[in-house]
């Protein structure tokens, strides 16, 4: 699932909560952060309960599938793969610089 | 009888008047005063010049700036962050110190009548520097009859006070500022106070051998740098120099107090024309291009040697030439003058990295290095270059070779010799615990915020 997916279904969430409970969160955090996003699911599970808030249940199931879900397949490649080519885009090292006094060492000046 | 003694006293003061013409922070004529006053007088109010006097104050008041706060933070931005405040107490508290000691004795010692080699006490306390509002008479200095001799002894105070600021370069980051004090109070007195009557009291030896040094080449940068060299030598090595860097706390403060010198200078070099007159304004001149030239051949200098020119070396260079043109600028013209900033700065550059090298001494921000040397380049180059047209004398390089030794001699042997008796009272160096947690919190309980 993509990161734009996951956040419409924690801003959608987020809104849920702040009507229905007064709960304010962090929309992007909860987006990015898999604990943050876990505990709001408890609380958003257990307010559906207490309040009899099926669509609150609804939407934090939705929020924990997104967490699990796995990354789309064009962007998964072979560890090997992907070192292989950060080392070719390595850009080449600089030339050594040529060797100076230290600075400051024996005198100001 | 009385005739010929009065006919004697006429010439004595006439050929003391033309001696005088060769000083340093020489006299403008006086038309006013019949005979040439060969000691500190009452005079008619009239007879002082208004304009000189305005000027006189002026100078005092860039002078002093210099010190407050210029000395402070071109030093204070050299040292290490747990320095900073130690070594701007040390030159606010040699303001104060030295003012009172001129008060009470320094100016006396320097600036009266005595022998060839020291003054009097006639002015102790400032005796007889009186102001009779209804009887219309005021005490005038025979160095500068046309200003209130009040005027004349704060001018030279302020000489005074950066003097020994200046010797703080040289020992920041271990000397105990307890015995900073003392020992900066006996220097003024022993050192300070003798050379200037040497070189600028009319019955001064060098003075009197015409020795030319208008605003201090010899009186306070050698006499200062060579002072530094040997409380730098005396104090022994900051712990860790020469195998960890000593990063600077912050060179902008360095550029700002080179900023305050190069414009006090104007008033310390301008000023000891001792007149708002044509030479004060060539004075003023020669002042300016001698730290530009400075400046720049400084920076060229560590160009071509080490590839970058530095802010540091700009303010280092400004200041050489600024100390190189101080004995001359009276006495030289314009293109003398940048002939003269420009052998000050490169002069001063290798006495500040090969020369230091050379002597293994640790002057921690190159108090002989830049005033030292360019005290010495300056002085004796005003022996070639000074110009009978300019100031009334020409130069000789003996003489003044002679002055610069003697000057040299004199303060390395009684700085010694003073540093050796506070060391022996109460100790110099600071422990080497304080040493490490800087002298800020260990010497004063201080530290910079931030």
């Amino acid at each position: 699932m993509s990161d734009s997916d996951k956040l419409a279904i924690a801003a959608h969430l987020h809104v849920l909560l702040r009507r229905k409970t007064g709960r304010v969160t962090d929309t992007e955090w909860m987006a990015a952060n898999a604990d943050y996003a876990q505990e709001i699911v408890r609380f958003a599970r257990q307010r559906a309960t207490e309040d009899n808030a099926p669509d609150l249940a609804e939407w934090a199931d939705r929020l924990e599938h997104a967490l699990h879900a796995s990354p789309p397949a064009a962007q998964r490649r072979p560890l090997l793969d992907a070192a292989a080519q950060a080392v070719r885009a390595r850009p080449a090292p600089p030339p050594e610089p040529a060797p100076e006094v230290p600075r400051y060492v024996g005198g100001i000046r | 009888m009385r005739a010929v003694s009065h006919w004697v006293f006429v010439v004595v003061s006439l050929c003391l008047g033309l001696c005088t013409c060769a000083l340093a922070q020489s006299v403008p004529e006086a038309p006013a005063i019949a005979a040439p006053l060969t000691r500190p007088a009452l005079v008619a109010q009239d007879t002082v010049n208004a304009a000189h006097t305005g000027w006189m104050m002026t100078s005092t008041a860039l002078v002093l700036l210099m010190t407050l706060p210029g000395i402070a933070l071109f030093y204070a931005g050299m040292v290490r962050r747990k320095n900073v405040l130690n070594t701007m107490a040390c030159v606010v508290a040699i303001a104060g110190l030295v003012s009172l000691l001129w008060f009470a004795a320094g100016y006396s010692l320097a600036f009266t009548p005595g022998s060839a080699w020291l003054g009097g006490w006639d002015r102790a306390g400032f005796a007889g520097l009186d102001f009779q509002l209804e009887a219309g008479k005021l005490a005038v200095s025979h160095i500068a009859p046309l200003i209130p001799e009040s005027v004349y002894a704060m001018f030279q105070l302020t000489f005074a006070i950066i003097t020994a600021a200046l010797l703080v370069g040289a020992f920041v980051e271990r000397m105990r500022f307890s015995a900073m004090l003392v020992f900066v109070g006996l220097w003024t007195l022993v050192v300070y106070a003798p050379v200037a009557h040497w070189v600028w009291e009319p019955g001064g030896w060098l003075a009197q051998m015409g020795a030319l040094d208008f605003a201090g080449g010899s009186v306070v940068h050698v006499n200062a740098g060579v002072a530094g060299l040997v409380c730098a030598w005396f104090l022994g090595r900051r712990t860790g120099y020469g195998r960890e860097p000593f990063e600077p706390y912050n060179l902008g403060l360095t550029m700002a107090g080179a900023g305050m010198l190069w414009v006090g200078w104007f008033g310390f070099n301008a000023g000891s024309a001792v007149a708002a007159d044509g030479r004060a304004g060539l004075a003023m001149a020669v002042t300016h291009l001698a730290a530009a030239a400075g400046a720049l051949s400084w920076m060229l200098g560590e160009w071509v040697v080490r590839g970058r020119p530095s802010l540091l070396g700009l303010c280092s260079g400004l200041v050489a030439g600024l100390v190189a043109i101080t004995p001359a600028a009276g006495f030289v013209t314009l293109r003398s003058a940048v002939v003269i900033g420009l052998v000050a700065g490169l002069a001063c550059y290798w006495g500040a990295t090969g020369l230091k090298r050379l002597l293994r001494v640790d002057d921690s921000l190159d108090v002989f290095g830049v005033h030292g040397v360019g005290g010495i380049v300056g002085s004796l180059l005003t022996g070639v270059l000074a110009s009978k047209t300019v100031g009334g004398a020409a130069g000789s390089l003996l003489t003044q070779a002679i002055g610069v030794g003697a000057v040299a001699a004199y303060s390395l042997v009684v700085t010694a010799a003073l540093l050796w008796v506070v060391n022996f009272a109460m100790g110099l160096r600071v422990d080497e615990q304080s040493e490490q947690t800087g002298l800020d919190i260990a010497q004063h309980r201080e530290r910079l915020g931030g």
